[in-house]
């Protein structure tokens, strides 16, 4: 019998990992613009930015995305959804998000494995997914470090103090951009 | 060890041999083409190369709607819109491509904006962006190093915004390749040499980078080994048709390789040599590649290793041995190439100067290559590989 496409109701895995990577893209973004008003090594990156542009992360065809706006040398979480993006930064299907956004894989992996890809510049795209990698060292544990990036980065004390103050107004953070 | 996921796509159909150029009416004919739009470069008609492609239509039904001769080395966004134009303006149906990877991006981008009926190519940057099928598209390199006849992807500046664009998508292969030794016998000595090494550097990436996978590896390993057999002798005897077929053979092999496995630090540092310094691509990449396969030894040492035997160095049965000999072997051809033509094996004899080492180390960790080059590239690492290279 054929069923059509449409009637073909999203598994459970799929829902459970839509709503992880939902969550994960979430905690990105309030982090990534907390990290940006205090990381020295962060707001180096963005002053190379281009002035004004909006950033999305999303999950191809209609999963989760978040966007992110450069603003006076610091990051604004705009919000869920795509807000007129100049770069897109894609993951082809949910399966494809959920490992990278599971930290059990690198960007420069997702993009190997054709998990994900940039829609825009992509001289944009490598700055953005650069910067990630710097927001990613306050979001992810220390254990997975291995696992997500080429060299694992080293924080200082100040920024591991920096780490648990990210960890603990996580929550009030998401739960104030939930609504956004 | 297989790659836990990879991806290998080559739809190109391709025709090599002496004289294959005489297929080209019946290739465009299957097509269902016409009145093809011939893209080429000055160079490539003083060398008398077009004149060579013009014989190949006579006593055909195909006549060629107008030929573009004024391709220049770094192709921008007005010559691409000149293109569209003149394939509108004089009712063309295909494109056919007779040049070095200037030209053959050039004629990509103008099928792109014929089919894509917009002028402004922006919006198509990034990767699978395009939706319409191109027209019929042929090409005939006259260089044997970009590799440009079978990859999906096309670079072009951009004049209003002082930017390379790049555009990847499956739409942009061209339908045939015709390989014709006749057609690169004309080349200058140091450009073969030059455009040879380009055609060596997607090898080597493609084959020691992350995204490596069983079907490019053995596309890689096949270039290699016929550029060593090969590239020193079409130096030095530019008339060797064997030798020429051998080179085109190379160059399409190792652009197949690296349109699916993309490249490394090489080519991130060549880029950028390519946009602050004008060294041209084959030159930086000469220069770059033993630097680079020696940034990767503590990661893949041994997949180095790998490829000395292809290089004419026997294995010793110690990985990182012969990650050492491929080394030594890259900088021995680097340098008989020098001797016989003047390719330069330092940056400081392309005429970059020290003062632009750190521009060039800032813009190259912003290639999209250096995100595929198993060791991390840094600012510093990047300066550190220049200085070396220097
Ligand atoms: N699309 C891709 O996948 C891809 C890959 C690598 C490089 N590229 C692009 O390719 C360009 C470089 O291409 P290239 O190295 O082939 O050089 P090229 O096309 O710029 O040609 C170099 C010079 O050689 C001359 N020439 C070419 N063939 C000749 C012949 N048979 N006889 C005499 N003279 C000849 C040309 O007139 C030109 O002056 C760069 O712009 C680069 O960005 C594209
Ligand atoms: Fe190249």
């Amino acid at each position: 019998m054929k069923q059509k496409t449409s009637t073909v109701k999203p598994t459970l895995s799929y829902r459970l990992k839509k709503t992880v990577v939902g969550i994960a893209l979430l905690a990105l973004g309030g982090t990534f613009e907390k990290v940006s008003k205090h990381s020295a090594e962060l707001k180096e990156e963005i002053k190379d930015w281009r002035k004004g542009i909006v950033i999305s992360l999303g999950v191809l065809p209609k999963g989760p995305a978040i966007s992110l706006k450069e603003e006076n040398g610091t990051i604004r979480y705009l919000g869920r959804g795509y807000k007129n993006p100049d770069v897109k930064i894609l993951f082809k299907n949910m399966d494809s998000a959920f490992i990278p956004f599971t930290a059990q894989m690198g960007s420069h992996i997702a993009f190997v494995q054709h998990r994900a890809l940039v829609h825009g510049s992509v001289v944009d795209g490598i700055k953005a997914n650069r910067a990630m990698a710097i927001v990613q060292a306050y979001l992810l544990p220390g254990i997975v470090f291995g696992k997500v990036f080429k060299v694992p980065p080293k924080l200082t004390l100040k920024q591991k103090l920096f780490k648990l103050y990210v960890y603990l107004t996580m929550g009030i953070d998401m739960a104030l951009n939930a609504a956004k | 060890m297989l790659p836990e996921y990879y991806e290998f796509i080559c739809p190109v159909k391709i025709l090599s041999g002496l004289k294959a150029l005489s297929n080209l009416p019946y290739e465009l004919t299957l097509l269902g083409a016409k009145r093809p739009l011939i893209v080429t470069d000055k160079g490539v008609v003083r060398a008398g190369l077009l004149k060579l492609v013009m014989e190949a239509f006579s006593e055909s039904d195909i006549e060629p709607g107008i030929v573009f001769d004024e391709t220049p080395p770094d192709s921008g966004s007005a010559v691409v819109n000149k293109v569209a134009k003149l394939f509108k303006d004089n009712k063309c149906d295909s494109f056919v491509a007779v040049g070095g990877g200037s030209v053959i991006d050039t004629a990509k981008c103008a099928n792109m904006i014929v089919v894509e009926g917009t002028n402004d190519l922006m919006k198509f940057q990034g990767v699978d962006r395009l939706e319409k099928d191109m027209k019929p598209f042929v090409v005939i390199p006259t260089t044997a190093g970009t590799g440009s006849e079978v990859t999906s992807a096309a670079v072009i500046y951009d004049e209003a915004s002082h930017t390379k664009m790049a555009f990847t998508s499956s739409k942009l292969f061209p339908k045939a390749a015709i390989l014709d030794p006749r057609m690169t016998m004309t080349m200058p000595a140091k450009i073969s040499a030059a455009t040879g090494m380009d055609a060596l550097t997607h090898a080597a990436e493609a084959y020691y980078c992350l995204a490596k996978n069983p079907v490019s590896d053995g596309f890689a390993i096949a270039a290699i080994r016929l550029i060593f057999e090969n590239l020193l002798t079409t130096v030095k005897e530019p008339k060797n048709k064997e030798a020429r077929l051998a080179m085109l053979n190379a160059s399409l092999l190792a652009g197949a390789a690296f349109s699916n496995s993309l490249v490394g630090v090489v080519h991130g540092i060549a880029h950028a040599t390519g946009g602050v310094a004008r060294v041209p691509h084959g030159v930086a990449n000469s220069i770059l590649l033993p630097f680079g396969m020696e940034n990767n030894f503590k990661k893949v040492g041994p997949i180095i290793g790998e490829l000395a035997p292809f290089m004419g160095m026997p294995p010793t049965g110690k990985p990182m041995k012969d990650a050492e000999n491929a080394v030594a072997a890259v900088r021995k051809l680097g340098k008989q190439l020098k001797d016989a033509s003047g390719l330069p094996t330092k940056l400081s004899e392309a005429g970059v100067t020290k003062e632009q080492l750190p521009e060039i180390a800032k813009a190259a960790i912003n290639d999209g290559s250096c995100t595929i080059n198993p060791e991390e590239i840094t600012y510093e690492v990047a300066l550190d590989i220049l200085k070396k290279a220097f």
